[in-house]
């Protein structure tokens, strides 16, 4: 699989991250087997956290039995020095590991959060000292809010090694300050920052719940994904071909082998097929049905 | 409303800012909003058709690209006052354009020439050459000819049969880049670039089911079996293809000399 450089962190990332929440709805033996799968296609970067339910807990054994291999992103909600601590120590117990390759700010989405965590008793102040002692080697920070927080962020805070952030061709259609996530990938790429794709497989939201029920909904993510093989590999073709370093697998373990295969493959993009997508999510949700052209 | 990547692609390379531009077939606005939201001085957004003139005004009302208090006569004075003045939709056929010789820097035919078949196209070429001042520039986008045997090919065949009989011309002509190129080029445009803007082109369902309909009404024209055995037939084809990505679409730009 394809790699590329994460910023100035030194490692070499393949362009797909695999998504450890996915763990979260397996029994450990699906969860270690899913583990050999991905290692398999050759993907070298994971992404967990805390909130994921007990997905730290699952990754666990194959992560210590692969630790080599594995280029190991989490990240704290925390937002306060003691928090962020209080977080990494109880990370690093449940995923059983010395260290944590990448530690990051976790949905970071109001002007408070980031004057906060860039205080001196915020969070940032912790990862520092985390990193000072050799528990984390890079910070990072990931983000589903405004691009314009995501791109102070990079300004502010000067040893923010990786952003991740929405990108998708729904996206990438809207023209709106608050849908310029391509305004985060520019500054990032200036800054040398390693930038990490969420959102790449979101097809919309849910219908409501009283059309259809939390329970009733065929697959585990917060997003409606797309499903189909083809579309699949569009929006991994899409995602990997904006630039981004690595793209995140969707989080349903049901659609990671078809990610994988997407990704095992991904040889580029054209502009016009990217328009092309993008073209056609916009007819998908546009509000003016009886287009005839493009 | 969002600008279509198509219409930001085809302006990109373009000069637009502070130029009176002429969209030539407004459709559904997409142009029209790429040249206000590029800085035009002024845009005339021209089409026969008083659903799309209507559709244009509100749209780029709504959206507030250019904030036309709703009708596009009127500004309301306030930062975006001067954005009303800069948009005049007008209904009017493309064969006799209402302005003056000499009158627009820059036209664009963004999705136009497809639905002019030979004859009209050949008339409105002569019109937007006339009104294009000297060194003015010329946008045309528009669709290779689809290849053999696709779904969406079969739709566009029933939707030109009907018309044919219903009105005897075609509804749609895709003509190839390098037909236009040269058919501009003996207007006295000077070609100066080309560019893929699409492919595949995505037909999405909500093409599929508008081109369907336009197919069956036109059917419904038709005198006889024949309007029976088309509106059926795209009634099938519509509930057949869901979708299909095929085709290209292309972005001519030239330059009349100055
Ligand atoms: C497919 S639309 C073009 C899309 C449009 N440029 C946009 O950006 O949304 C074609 C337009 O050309 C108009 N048109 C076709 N023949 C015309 C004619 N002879 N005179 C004026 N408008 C014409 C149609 O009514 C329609 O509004």
């Amino acid at each position: 699989m394809e790699t590329r450089p994460l910023g100035d962190t030194g490692h070499d990332s393949t362009v797909m991250t695999f998504g450890a929440i996915a763990l979260n709805w397996l029994e450990q033996e699906g969860a270690n087997q899913l583990v050999e799968h991905v290692l398999d296609y050759g993907v070298n970067h994971f992404d967990v956290a805390p909130t994921y339910g007990d997905a730290e807990l699952k990754l666990g054994p194959k992560l210590r039995q692969h630790r080599e291999e594995i280029f190991l992103g989490c990240k704290t909600q925390e937002r306060t020095y003691e928090g962020a601590w209080r977080k990494l120590d109880r990370s690093l117990n449940r995923l059983g590991v010395e260290k944590i390759d990448l530690y990051q700010v976790h949905g970071l989405e109001y002007d408070e959060e980031l004057n906060e965590i860039t205080g001196d008793d915020g969070a940032l102040t912790g990862f520092r000292e985390a990193k000072e002692q050799g528990l984390i080697d890079h910070i990072g920070l990931t983000s589903h809010g405004d691009p314009g927080l995501i791109l102070d962020a990079l300004d502010r805070i000067d040893d923010l090694e990786s952003v991740m952030f929405p990108l998708n061709p729904v996206v990438a259609g809207k023209d709106g300050d608050e849908y310029d996530y391509e305004a985060v990938l520019a500054r990032a790429d200036e800054k040398n920052v390693g930038t990490l794709g969420i959102k790449a497989f979101a097809g919309g939201s849910w219908p409501p719940t009283d059309e259809l029920p939390e329970a009733d909904r065929p697959f585990a993510n917060w997003y409606r994904p797309v499903t189909a093989p083809d579309e699949i590999r569009e929006r991994f073709d899409f995602a990997a071909a904006q630039g981004l370093t690595s793209v995140i697998n969707a989080g349903d373990p049901k659609l990671i082998t078809m990610i994988l295969e997407a990704a095992a493959d991904y040889d580029g993009m054209d502009e016009a097929a990217q328009r092309s997508v993008i073209e056609r999510a916009r007819h998908d949700d546009s509000p003016v049905p009886e287009q005839l052209h493009h | 409303m969002d600008v279509p990547d198509t219409v930001a692609t085809a302006l990109g390379d373009r000069p637009v800012t502070g130029r009176r531009c002429l969209e030539a077939g407004a459709g559904m606005g997409n142009a029209t909003a790429g040249l206000l939201a590029n800085g035009a001085a002024r845009v005339y957004a021209v089409t026969n058709d008083p659903d799309h003139a209507r559709t244009t005004r509100r749209r780029v009302a709504d959206s507030g690209v250019a904030d036309s208090g709703g009708d596009g006569s009127d500004g309301d004075g306030s930062d975006r006052g001067n954005d009303a003045d800069r948009l005049a939709v007008l209904k009017a056929d493309l064969r006799s354009i209402p302005l003056p010789d000499g009158s627009v820097d820059l036209i664009t035919a963004h999705g136009l020439c497809n639905v002019l078949d030979p004859a009209a196209l050949s008339t409105v070429a002569e019109e937007l050459s006339r009104v294009a001042a000297p060194g003015a520039h010329l946008v045309v986008d528009d669709y290779d000819p689809l290849p053999d045997g696709t779904a969406i090919g079969e739709l566009f065949a029933v939707e030109n049969a009907a018309s044919e009989l219903a009105r005897c011309r075609p509804a749609l002509t895709f003509y190839p880049a390098a037909f236009l190129r040269r058919f501009f080029a003996g207007h006295g445009w000077e070609f100066e670039r080309e560019r893929t803007l699409l492919e595949p082109v995505p037909w999405t369902e909500s093409h599929v089911s508008a081109h369907a309909d336009e197919a069956a009404s036109m059917a419904a024209e038709c005198p006889g079996e024949a309007g029976d055995t088309l509106s059926a037939t795209a009634r099938r084809l519509a509930t057949e293809i869901e979708s299909e990505s095929v085709g290209r679409m292309y972005s001519l730009a030239f330059r009349r000399p100055g």
